[in-house]
Protein backbone atom coordinates (compact mmCIF):
# COMPACT_ATOMS: atom_id res chain seq x y z
CA UNK A 1 0.00 0.00 0.00
CA UNK A 2 1.87 3.22 -1.29
CA UNK A 3 0.27 6.32 0.12
CA UNK A 4 0.60 9.94 -0.61
CA UNK A 5 -0.91 12.83 1.06
CA UNK A 6 -1.55 15.96 0.12
CA UNK A 7 -1.09 19.53 1.95
CA UNK A 8 -2.71 22.35 -0.14
CA UNK A 9 -2.74 24.98 2.74
CA UNK A 10 -0.14 27.13 3.96
CA UNK A 11 1.55 26.75 7.19
CA UNK A 12 0.72 27.86 10.38
CA UNK A 13 -3.27 29.18 8.95
CA UNK A 14 -5.04 25.64 10.12
CA UNK A 15 -4.09 22.48 11.80
CA UNK A 16 -5.03 20.48 8.94
CA UNK A 17 -1.49 20.57 7.44
CA UNK A 18 0.21 19.21 10.52
CA UNK A 19 -2.28 16.57 11.10
CA UNK A 20 -1.80 15.15 7.77
CA UNK A 21 1.64 15.30 8.29
CA UNK A 22 0.95 12.91 11.34
CA UNK A 23 -0.46 10.88 9.21
CA UNK A 24 2.41 10.74 7.06
CA UNK A 25 4.61 9.71 10.08
CA UNK A 26 2.42 7.35 11.23
CA UNK A 27 2.59 5.30 8.10
CA UNK A 28 6.41 5.68 7.92
CA UNK A 29 6.16 4.06 11.76
CA UNK A 30 4.31 0.91 10.52
CA UNK A 31 7.02 0.74 7.42
CA UNK A 32 4.48 1.37 5.03
CA UNK A 33 5.60 3.64 1.98
CA UNK A 34 4.44 6.98 2.73
CA UNK A 35 5.42 10.33 0.07
CA UNK A 36 4.32 13.84 1.15
CA UNK A 37 3.20 16.16 -2.26
CA UNK A 38 2.92 19.99 -1.43
CA UNK A 39 1.31 22.18 -3.79
CA UNK A 40 -0.78 25.32 -3.87
CA UNK A 41 0.10 27.61 -0.88
CA UNK A 42 1.40 24.65 0.51
CA UNK A 43 4.73 24.85 -0.81
CA UNK A 44 4.95 27.55 1.29
CA UNK A 45 6.00 24.73 3.89
CA UNK A 46 8.82 24.09 2.36
CA UNK A 47 10.70 27.19 2.33
CA UNK A 48 14.12 27.33 4.26
CA UNK A 49 14.73 30.02 7.49
CA UNK A 50 11.13 29.54 8.63
CA UNK A 51 10.65 31.16 12.13
CA UNK A 52 7.25 31.00 13.36
CA UNK A 53 8.35 31.43 17.34
CA UNK A 54 6.25 35.23 16.64
CA UNK A 55 3.02 33.18 15.69
CA UNK A 56 3.83 30.78 18.86
CA UNK A 57 3.92 27.42 16.82
CA UNK A 58 6.84 25.23 16.23
CA UNK A 59 8.35 25.80 12.85
CA UNK A 60 7.10 23.32 10.53
CA UNK A 61 10.43 23.20 9.11
CA UNK A 62 12.19 21.29 11.61
CA UNK A 63 9.37 18.45 11.56
CA UNK A 64 10.04 18.52 7.50
CA UNK A 65 13.59 18.11 8.28
CA UNK A 66 13.32 15.26 9.91
CA UNK A 67 11.04 13.29 7.46
CA UNK A 68 13.69 11.60 6.06
CA UNK A 69 14.73 10.33 9.39
CA UNK A 70 11.25 8.65 10.19
CA UNK A 71 10.59 6.99 6.96
CA UNK A 72 8.87 9.55 4.82
CA UNK A 73 10.30 8.60 1.96
CA UNK A 74 9.80 11.25 -0.65
CA UNK A 75 9.04 14.80 -0.37
CA UNK A 76 7.26 16.95 -3.80
CA UNK A 77 6.17 20.62 -4.41
CA UNK A 78 4.16 21.07 -7.27
CA UNK A 79 6.05 22.85 -9.72
CA UNK A 80 3.25 25.68 -10.56
CA UNK A 81 3.00 26.52 -7.55
CA UNK A 82 6.78 26.99 -6.42
CA UNK A 83 7.10 29.32 -9.86
CA UNK A 84 3.80 31.23 -8.25
CA UNK A 85 5.13 31.72 -5.13
CA UNK A 86 8.76 32.56 -6.73
CA UNK A 87 10.56 29.65 -5.22
CA UNK A 88 13.07 28.58 -6.64
CA UNK A 89 15.04 25.01 -5.47
CA UNK A 90 17.49 27.04 -3.75
CA UNK A 91 14.88 28.43 -1.82
CA UNK A 92 13.07 24.65 -0.69
CA UNK A 93 14.43 22.46 1.50
CA UNK A 94 17.55 20.32 0.67
CA UNK A 95 15.55 16.93 -0.22
CA UNK A 96 12.81 18.51 -1.93
CA UNK A 97 11.92 17.16 -5.30
CA UNK A 98 9.87 19.51 -7.73
CA UNK A 99 7.31 17.62 -10.11
CA UNK A 100 3.86 18.08 -12.27
CA UNK A 101 0.69 17.43 -10.26
CA UNK A 102 -2.04 15.28 -11.87
CA UNK A 103 -3.24 11.44 -12.93
CA UNK A 104 0.56 10.92 -13.90
CA UNK A 105 1.75 11.17 -10.42
CA UNK A 106 -1.09 9.96 -8.31
CA UNK A 107 -1.62 6.93 -10.47
CA UNK A 108 1.81 6.12 -8.76
CA UNK A 109 -0.29 5.19 -5.14
CA UNK A 110 -2.74 3.48 -3.95
CA UNK A 111 -4.39 5.88 -1.93
CA UNK A 112 -4.48 9.39 -1.89
CA UNK A 113 -5.30 11.68 0.62
CA UNK A 114 -5.92 15.46 1.07
CA UNK A 115 -5.08 17.36 4.11
CA UNK A 116 -8.05 18.86 4.43
CA UNK B 1 -9.02 21.07 -3.28
CA UNK B 2 -6.65 22.06 -6.12
CA UNK B 3 -7.24 19.45 -8.47
CA UNK B 4 -10.57 17.63 -9.47
CA UNK B 5 -9.75 14.05 -10.34
CA UNK B 6 -11.57 11.14 -11.21
CA UNK B 7 -13.03 8.87 -9.21
CA UNK B 8 -9.76 6.45 -8.59
CA UNK B 9 -10.43 2.94 -10.33
CA UNK B 10 -7.67 1.43 -8.87
CA UNK B 11 -8.52 1.28 -5.35
CA UNK B 12 -8.47 -2.15 -3.79
CA UNK B 13 -12.41 -2.27 -2.48
CA UNK B 14 -14.17 -4.18 -5.42
CA UNK B 15 -16.57 -5.74 -2.49
CA UNK B 16 -18.46 -2.59 -1.02
CA UNK B 17 -16.73 -1.69 1.79
CA UNK B 18 -16.23 1.86 3.07
CA UNK B 19 -14.46 3.19 5.91
CA UNK B 20 -15.32 7.08 6.22
CA UNK B 21 -12.45 9.22 7.75
CA UNK B 22 -14.39 12.38 8.72
CA UNK B 23 -12.18 15.59 9.68
CA UNK B 24 -14.60 18.47 9.49
CA UNK B 25 -16.45 19.52 12.65
CA UNK B 26 -19.77 19.70 13.51
CA UNK B 27 -21.65 22.65 13.40
CA UNK B 28 -18.71 24.50 11.20
CA UNK B 29 -19.18 22.38 8.46
CA UNK B 30 -21.50 19.62 6.64
CA UNK B 31 -19.23 17.01 6.59
CA UNK B 32 -20.64 14.60 9.31
CA UNK B 33 -24.04 15.08 8.30
CA UNK B 34 -22.84 14.28 4.52
CA UNK B 35 -20.82 11.00 5.36
CA UNK B 36 -24.13 10.13 7.40
CA UNK B 37 -25.93 10.50 4.45
CA UNK B 38 -23.30 8.58 2.57
CA UNK B 39 -23.11 5.83 5.22
CA UNK B 40 -26.65 5.51 5.23
CA UNK B 41 -27.39 5.06 1.32
CA UNK B 42 -24.60 2.70 1.64
CA UNK B 43 -25.89 0.45 3.97
CA UNK B 44 -29.03 0.79 2.32
CA UNK B 45 -27.48 -0.37 -0.67
CA UNK B 46 -26.15 -3.35 0.66
CA UNK B 47 -22.46 -2.09 1.42
CA UNK B 48 -20.34 -2.10 4.52
CA UNK B 49 -19.19 0.04 6.63
CA UNK B 50 -16.06 -0.80 8.38
CA UNK B 51 -15.41 1.85 10.61
CA UNK B 52 -15.55 5.44 11.19
CA UNK B 53 -12.26 7.42 11.79
CA UNK B 54 -12.63 10.94 13.53
CA UNK B 55 -9.72 13.31 12.91
CA UNK B 56 -8.34 16.88 13.08
CA UNK B 57 -12.08 19.26 13.37
CA UNK B 58 -14.03 15.95 12.96
CA UNK B 59 -13.42 14.47 16.77
CA UNK B 60 -16.05 16.98 18.04
CA UNK B 61 -18.58 14.73 17.00
CA UNK B 62 -17.79 12.50 19.34
CA UNK B 63 -18.44 14.74 22.44
CA UNK B 64 -21.09 14.07 24.67
CA UNK B 65 -21.63 18.21 25.64
CA UNK B 66 -22.99 18.83 22.19
CA UNK B 67 -26.23 20.52 23.14
CA UNK B 68 -27.49 22.31 20.42
CA UNK B 69 -30.87 24.28 19.88
CA UNK B 70 -33.62 22.18 20.44
CA UNK B 71 -34.62 23.23 16.41
CA UNK B 72 -31.67 22.16 15.10
CA UNK B 73 -30.42 18.51 14.48
CA UNK B 74 -27.84 16.86 17.39
CA UNK B 75 -25.52 15.38 14.89
CA UNK B 76 -23.64 13.71 18.16
CA UNK B 77 -26.45 11.76 18.72
CA UNK B 78 -27.63 10.93 15.44
CA UNK B 79 -24.26 9.38 14.88
CA UNK B 80 -23.78 7.75 17.81
CA UNK B 81 -27.07 6.31 17.45
CA UNK B 82 -26.13 5.06 13.79
CA UNK B 83 -23.00 3.74 14.99
CA UNK B 84 -24.57 1.89 17.61
CA UNK B 85 -27.49 0.54 15.71
CA UNK B 86 -25.44 -0.88 13.04
CA UNK B 87 -22.47 -2.30 14.99
CA UNK B 88 -20.00 -0.31 13.19
CA UNK B 89 -16.62 1.23 15.42
CA UNK B 90 -16.61 4.90 15.54
CA UNK B 91 -13.09 5.66 16.54
CA UNK B 92 -11.24 9.34 17.79
CA UNK B 93 -7.60 10.13 16.75
CA UNK B 94 -6.44 10.70 20.57
CA UNK B 95 -4.07 13.54 19.36
CA UNK B 96 -6.82 15.00 17.45
CA UNK B 97 -9.15 14.67 20.75
CA UNK B 98 -6.47 15.35 23.36
CA UNK B 99 -5.81 18.83 21.79
CA UNK B 100 -9.48 19.73 21.65
CA UNK B 101 -10.12 19.11 24.78
CA UNK B 102 -12.39 15.33 24.35
CA UNK B 103 -11.30 12.91 26.78
CA UNK B 104 -12.14 9.67 28.03
CA UNK B 105 -12.25 8.20 31.47
CA UNK B 106 -8.91 7.21 30.93
CA UNK B 107 -7.48 9.92 29.56
CA UNK B 108 -9.14 12.05 32.14
CA UNK B 109 -7.31 9.88 35.01
CA UNK B 110 -4.43 10.06 32.66
CA UNK B 111 -3.97 14.29 32.86
CA UNK B 112 -5.85 14.88 36.21
CA UNK B 113 -8.67 16.49 34.49
CA UNK B 114 -11.93 17.17 36.11
CA UNK B 115 -14.23 15.44 33.26
CA UNK B 116 -14.71 13.59 30.33
CA UNK B 117 -16.66 14.04 27.33
CA UNK B 118 -16.52 10.86 24.98
CA UNK B 119 -19.96 9.82 23.88
CA UNK B 120 -20.36 5.91 23.83
CA UNK B 121 -20.16 4.30 21.38
CA UNK B 122 -17.41 6.21 19.98
CA UNK B 123 -13.39 5.14 21.59
CA UNK B 124 -10.18 6.84 21.58
CA UNK B 125 -7.40 5.19 20.03
CA UNK B 126 -4.35 6.39 17.82
CA UNK B 127 -3.46 7.16 13.90
CA UNK B 128 -2.32 2.98 14.11
CA UNK B 129 -5.99 2.45 13.18
CA UNK B 130 -6.40 4.38 10.33
CA UNK B 131 -2.97 3.16 9.01
CA UNK B 132 -4.59 -0.54 9.77
CA UNK B 133 -7.54 1.04 7.49
CA UNK B 134 -5.51 1.82 4.81
CA UNK B 135 -4.52 -1.96 4.61
CA UNK B 136 -7.62 -3.22 5.08
CA UNK B 137 -8.95 -3.53 1.25
CA UNK B 138 -11.65 -0.75 2.56
CA UNK B 139 -12.57 1.85 0.49
CA UNK B 140 -11.07 5.16 2.46
CA UNK B 141 -13.45 8.15 2.04
CA UNK B 142 -12.42 11.53 3.34
CA UNK B 143 -15.11 14.38 4.64
CA UNK B 144 -12.96 17.24 5.28
CA UNK B 145 -14.62 20.72 5.94
CA UNK B 146 -14.04 21.89 2.34
CA UNK B 147 -13.04 25.50 1.61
Amino acid sequence: MNTLIIIDQAPYGSWEGREALDMAFSLAAFDQPVSLLFCGAGVNWLRKGQNAAKVQQKSVERNLAAAPIFGVDVLLAEGKACHQYGLTKSDLLDHVSITDFGSDLTDRFDHVAFAG
Amino acid sequence: MSISSSEQTKTPAPAGVFTLVITGAPYSSQAPQTALSFARAALAAHKRIDRVFLYGDGVHLASSLVTPPSDEPNLSEAWANFLAEHDIPGVACIASALRRGLVNETEMQRYKLSASNLRAPFEIAGLGEWVASTGSGSRLLYFHRGN
